[in-house]
């Protein structure tokens, strides 16, 4: 009895060790921790969208911001990134109380690349999205903290994917770095909106079970795969009454 | 009825308990005579017999627990007497791996080993797997016992019969003795959480022969560690229990407590509350979802329910107003039922998680749980103790009033000391205590001291016991 | 706070040993002829029902209470990251890099300010408890590693404030502390 409890949870344990690895990316958790509550730079912004003479205040105070930094030459990360946040809110068609401002941090960049960006993401009619500039992009990432490093011999920005939850009073709630899950995207959009969480959890490529994930819905952790280890004791219990029960009703017929 | 066989493994049970119960009781005055600054040891040896002190004493009182529900149980069923060895030899040679761990190795990271401590190796490398394998030594010898206790059961009384189903309905056909009940409640908390143990230990062991390929979720392990824990200390009070609903009324000449529909609910419903309780220990963990922290403050309030509103009110029921044949066991007992009663009541002030919030990890926690040990439990096993070697070898009973005020005066006091250090403010588990925390010592000088009182009492009841139990190992069959 | 659940606990305590004593006592006085509790069974429920009432009175007064709902609704002028490892506390107004990690020598706080505590550990799990100068544990959250966790709190009067580890971490554990100064 006891021994094939003990091979049943072990084959258990290994299925998820084997199949749970992938799907986790690393990033630097304290990164992330940089710059909470500071207030970002205002700086003034010219997009195709946009009223000339909008600062990135005006559009926080009408809506919390989640700002995607990127640069439209960017052979590397960008694309890919993009494309998740992207596929990320089209999954969240009814939450409308918030914007997305895509931001080139590359000063070659005009307002024409960001407009030919749009267009090639199809997101240039989605009210929801934003794409512009500012000349005082230095101004900016250093009130954020990111630093972009130019590699002149590949003739690229080594960044980080940054995107940064900003309050509609302009504070840096939150930020990501890395392509992340839906869950993440949800614990920042939470963040933008001023609902407190007590804790979250720091990103980290080895931990396989973890207990609850955010649920942007409900604003609540869920119970996550690790929980099914918390259970599993009782059930386990219950299992080994049943068995008991069983054999010994068996063998007594 | 029971054998001369069982007889003599349940004086082996006793003998053990107690003789290492005095050792664990030596641990403890010396981690209050260290944090008194009246001896001074290293660190290193007050945690490691800090750790062997808590192991020490939830291992022994849990099997002291289980030996004397064993005994009972022969009144109905027949045991299994190679799995009451079975766990004898597993928690002798446990307890010995523990000891050298903690003693030679120097192992210390506490007796809930909370993940990754045990892997911070500040002790001999090999101390850590030792510690582990201690536990599964003793975890398995446990399981082995509880699943055959219970398969005994089964094979008498149906799941439903075993659980007093039947007396939710009017006139039930068959009765459910409560022993029965509470042993069966009992026992699936047991093994449910000696399961959790084993998941532990096999999630610490993954991690350690993975050489750093794989990481465990500290949340989880925390979560396992308290199911563990938190059960197992609570369960083996629930064994004593057991043996109060069997013994009290009979050994006071009243009438045998029988089974009825709100026994049977408080039992069925106090198994869902124990199981999930245990979320109490993780309020301060702000990570884990407020669902569950409120669960585990509910929880904790709705177990005191079944438990107040029948076992305590039963006792008291029983005593109110009637002639009772008072002895050193019944004695024992109602002034057990008290001690886990006040104890019940630190502990529902700190299962609330706002009183929680400037509570947890100072000394009101160990004050807690050492009122419904050292005065609760303790006093239900030692009853049974007395009331066991008595069967055989009756003396008459001298100075019992003696015997137990030192016992009372010794327990409490040195508890209100844990209570008054916790309204200080004063943290738990420190070695020695800072400066700008003065109360803390002069209070642990003073615990030290009735610690001391209380350990006379054992001791006298260590020699008055032991000496009927050699007596009933070197009986022969005949004089049986 | 802590005075009152003392106090509290001492009355409880003192209700149950009366409470224990006097049914004692009615069992020595008690003749053959006495019957014991008119029914019982009514009392107890009498007994359950008042018990369930208070439980819940007080679980309902307690739980919004909870550590949780701190100051949720409001945005904190201050945040102090807190890095704990084996024996030390980080305190830093930035975010500290757990390859590298330095603090601020000092941190002061002001008075009546929302800071929040963003405190979490580098190995194993520690406990972050704040003590005011009295030595009275007035708040606090535990340290796990991987995790994050946020502690909101006014500090209404200034001065001294320590910092304790609560949470058994080896062998230097009870000397692991550090402290900050509120103005």
């Amino acid at each position: 009895m006891f021994k094939d409890i003990v091979i049943f949870s072990s084959i258990v344990m290994i299925s998820f060790v084997s199949t749970n690895v992938k799907g986790q990316i690393a990033s630097s958790g304290w990164k992330e921790e940089d710059r909470i509550y500071s207030k970002v730079f205002d700086a003034p912004l010219s997009g195709k969208q946009l009223r000339k003479g909008t600062t990135l205040y005006q559009v926080t105070s009408q809506k919390p911001t989640v700002l995607a930094l990127i640069f439209t030459r960017c052979t590397g990360v960008c694309n890919p990134f993009l494309l998740e946040l992207k596929e990320n809110i089209e999954l969240r068609t009814n939450e409308k109380n918030f914007n997305i401002l895509v931001m080139s941090f590359d000063p070659r960049d005009t307002e024409k690349d960001l407009d030919d960006l749009a267009m090639r993401f199809g997101l240039s009619e989605d009210k929801r999205w934003e794409f512009a500039v500012t000349d005082s992009i230095r101004s900016l990432v250093q009130s954020i903290g990111f630093k972009p490093v130019w590699d002149s011999l590949r003739q690229q920005y080594d960044h980080d994917a940054l995107l940064i939850g900003i309050n509609s009073e302009g504070y840096i709630t939150k930020k990501l770095i890395g392509i992340r899950n839906n869950a993440d995207l949800g614990l920042l959009l939470a963040s933008i909106q001023d609902s407190f969480t007590p804790t979250y959890r720091m990103a980290n490529p080895n931990m396989l079970f973890s207990c609850f994930n955010y649920d942007a819905k409900t604003g609540k952790n869920t119970p996550g795969l690790g929980l099914i280890f918390v259970a599993l004791p009782a059930l386990i219990a219950m299992v080994i009454v049943l068995s008991v029960n069983f054999f010994v009703r068996v063998n007594r017929i | 009825m029971e054998t001369l066989k069982l007889r003599k493994i349940t004086s082996v049970w006793i003998i053990i308990v107690l003789t290492l119960f005095v050792v664990a009781i030596v641990l403890g005055i010396l981690m209050r005579l260290n944090q008194g600054e009246i001896i001074q040891q290293s660190p290193i040896t007050f945690y490691g017999n800090m750790t062997t002190h808590g192991l020490t004493m939830i291992g022994i009182w849990f099997v002291a627990g289980m030996a004397a529900v064993n005994y009972l149980l022969e009144r109905y069923v027949k045991t299994s007497y190679a799995a009451n060895l079975f766990a004898l030899v597993l928690t002798v040679i446990g307890v010995l791996m523990l000891w050298c761990s903690t003693f030679i190795g120097e192992f210390h990271a506490g007796w809930t080993f909370l993940y990754p401590l045990p892997f911070k190796i500040m002790w001999a490398e090999w101390a850590t797997p030792l510690f582990l394998s201690s536990l599964g030594v003793l975890g398995l010898g446990w399981l082995v016992w509880s699943i055959s206790l219970m398969a005994q059961i089964l094979k008498k009384y149906s799941i439903s019969q075993a659980f007093a189903w039947q007396h939710f309905h009017k006139n039930p056909k068959v009765e459910t003795p409560p022993f029965i009940l509470i042993t069966m409640i009992t026992l699936i908390g047991v093994i449910a959480c000696l399961i959790a143990a084993v998941i532990l230990l096999i999630l610490f062991f993954i991690e350690y022969f993975s050489t750093g390929s794989f990481v465990n979720d500290a949340l989880l392990m925390k979560n396992l560690t308290y199911f563990f824990g938190h059960t197992i200390a609570n369960e083996m009070l629930y064994l004593g229990l057991a043996v109060i609903y069997e013994l009290f009324a009979e050994v006071s000449g009243r009438p045998k407590w029988h089974t009825t529909w709100y026994v049977a609910l408080a039992w069925n419903l106090s198994l869902i509350f124990i199981l999930t309780a245990f979320f109490h220990h993780l309020y301060m963990d702000f990570v884990q979802p407020e669902g569950l922290q409120i669960i585990g403050q509910i929880a904790s309030y709705l177990a005191s329910l079944p438990a107040a509103g029948v076992t305590v009110f039963s006792i008291l029921v029983a005593v109110y107003r009637n002639k009772i044949n008072w002895s050193l066991t019944n004695l024992l007992f109602f002034i057990g039922v008290a001690g886990w009663v006040i104890g019940g009541l630190g502990a529902v002030i700190d299962a609330t998680i706002s009183n929680n919030f400037i509570l947890h990890n100072t000394l009101w926690v160990p004050a807690h749980f050492h009122t419904y040990n050292a005065m609760g439990n303790v006093l239900f096993s030692l009853a049974f103790f007395h009331w066991f070697s008595n069967q055989y070898y009756h003396h008459k009973e001298r100075q019992n009033t003696l015997k137990l005020s030192i016992l009372l005066i010794g327990g409490a006091g040195f508890l209100l000391a844990f209570y008054i250090g916790g309204a200080e403010s004063i943290p738990r588990r420190y070695s020695t205590y800072p400066s700008d925390l003065p109360m803390g010592a002069t209070l642990a000088s003073i615990a030290a001291l009735f610690a001391s009182l209380y350990l006379i009492a054992i001791l006298i009841f260590f020699f008055n016991i032991s000496k009927k139990c050699l007596k009933i190992l070197s009986s022969s069959p005949q004089s049986s | 706070m802590q005075q009152s659940i003392l106090m509290l606990f001492l009355g409880l305590l003192a209700i149950s040993t009366i409470v224990f004593t006097y049914v004692y006592q009615s069992s020595q006085k008690a003749t053959d002829l006495d019957r014991g509790m008119a029914n019982p069974l009514k009392s107890r429920f009498w007994f359950l029902l008042i018990l369930f009432v208070i439980l819940g009175i007080f679980a309902s007064v307690t739980i919004p209470k909870s550590p949780y709902y701190f100051y949720a609704d409001e945005t904190p002028s201050r945040v102090v990251h807190v890095a704990a490892k084996q024996f030390a506390f980080v305190l830093s107004n930035n975010a500290i890099d757990p390859k590298n990690p330095v603090g601020e020598n000092a941190i002061e706080l002001l008075e009546n300010e929302l800071v929040e505590f963003r405190v979490t550990s580098f190995d194993v799990n520690h406990g972050f408890a704040i003590y005011n100068k009295a030595g009275q544990l007035i708040a606090q959250t535990q340290a796990m590693p991987g995790y994050v966790n946020k502690l909101r709190w006014k500090f209404s009067e200034p001065g001294a404030y320590s910092i304790l580890c609560l949470e058994y971490c080896g062998m230097a554990h009870q000397i692991m502390r550090s402290s900050f100064t509120v103005k």
